[in-house]
């Protein structure tokens, strides 16, 4: 910090705010692209035997789910970088993780129940893999309202930053949830365990899924980074007009 | 019952309305904190 620089001009600083990068702009167009793409792909492959045309769904509920997966984890390492680093880029970083991971969680919830329906007969059951990915969402949702009804920026990074750290390990449990328990849910699906012909649309959608959601979490922490700064621009000018800090 | 088609489009259906719809919100909000942030700046500017 210089001597004409103020406690929050360092803290500005420090959110490391400049103009949108050439690849974040690329990766969301490239990423949207991609994603029309491997959707037509995807939506365009062969019946199969045994689930019929049903197996398009597949194209669409496995990538979310696995993406889904990454905003926990992002949401992990972010606050794990907080508790030790204690810069606030990483505690917004880990915001971020978890709203897109929250948004995919939902969506894999709802595209499964589609897909349970005409499979196993039921839109929902209590099945292992299912309730943890319903208990992931709680979390993450727990996560989301914790920090909107903090208003002390240093306490709503620490308790968040607690939460995050001890709900992740919940994704370890959807994770396993399959191999642990007898499930209604089938084992995992993964390029590897399906069918030759779907093989390449399955992977192709986890990539262009994978863009889509670093594309998201890249716009939604410069969103949180200038929501940030705004919020310590205001308590600046508070304090210059006399008043407090507690706004 | 309906045909295994209308869960097939309903599955793309709800993803991209959700995509969509979160994109959009995302771009909203990153509107708003850009133009809070430069209304706070120039409050700033006008009291120093």
């Amino acid at each position: 910090m210089n001597s004409t620089e103020t406690p929050v001009d360092a803290a500005i600083a420090e959110l490391r705010l400049g103009a949108p990068s050439r690849w974040l702009w690329g990766t969301t167009i490239v990423g949207i692209l991609a994603f029309i793409g491997t959707q037509i792909y995807g939506f365009t492959t062969p019946s199969s035997e045994e689930m019929g045309n049903l197996v398009k769904i597949m194209f669409v509920h496995v990538p979310t789910a696995e993406i889904s997966f990454l905003g926990v984890l992002l949401m992990f390492i972010a606050s794990v970088l907080y508790l030790v680093r204690r810069q606030e880029r990483h505690d917004l970083l880990g915001a971020a993780g978890a709203e897109v991971g929250a948004v995919l969680t939902a969506l894999t919830l709802v595209q499964g129940s589609i897909w349970g329906r005409p499979t196993w007969g039921v839109w929902w059951t209590w099945d292992a893999r299912l309730t943890s990915e319903a208990v992931m969402l709680v979390i993450l949702v727990g996560y989301l309202a914790l920090r909107a009804f903090t208003e002390d920026s240093g306490r709503r990074a620490r308790w968040s930053a607690a939460v995050a750290i001890l709900g992740a390990l919940n994704a370890v449990i959807v994770y396993w949830s399959v191999q642990w328990w007898r499930t209604l849910h089938q084992p995992h699906s993964s390029p590897m365990t399906v069918a030759r012909p779907y093989r390449y649309a399955l992977r192709l959608n986890d990539v262009s899924m994978l863009l889509i959601f670093i594309a998201l979490v890249a716009w939604r922490y410069r969103a949180a980074k200038l929501e940030r700064a705004a919020e310590l621009l205001r308590e600046e000018a508070a304090l210059k007009q006399g008043g407090s800090y507690a706004l | 019952m309906p045909s295994e088609w209308n869960y097939i489009m309903a599955a793309y259906g709800i993803t991209w309305v959700v995509l969509i719809g979160y994109g959009i919100h995302v771009v909203r909000r990153l509107r708003a904190a850009r133009r809070d942030n430069e209304e706070m700046r120039r409050t700033l500017e006008v009291e120093s």
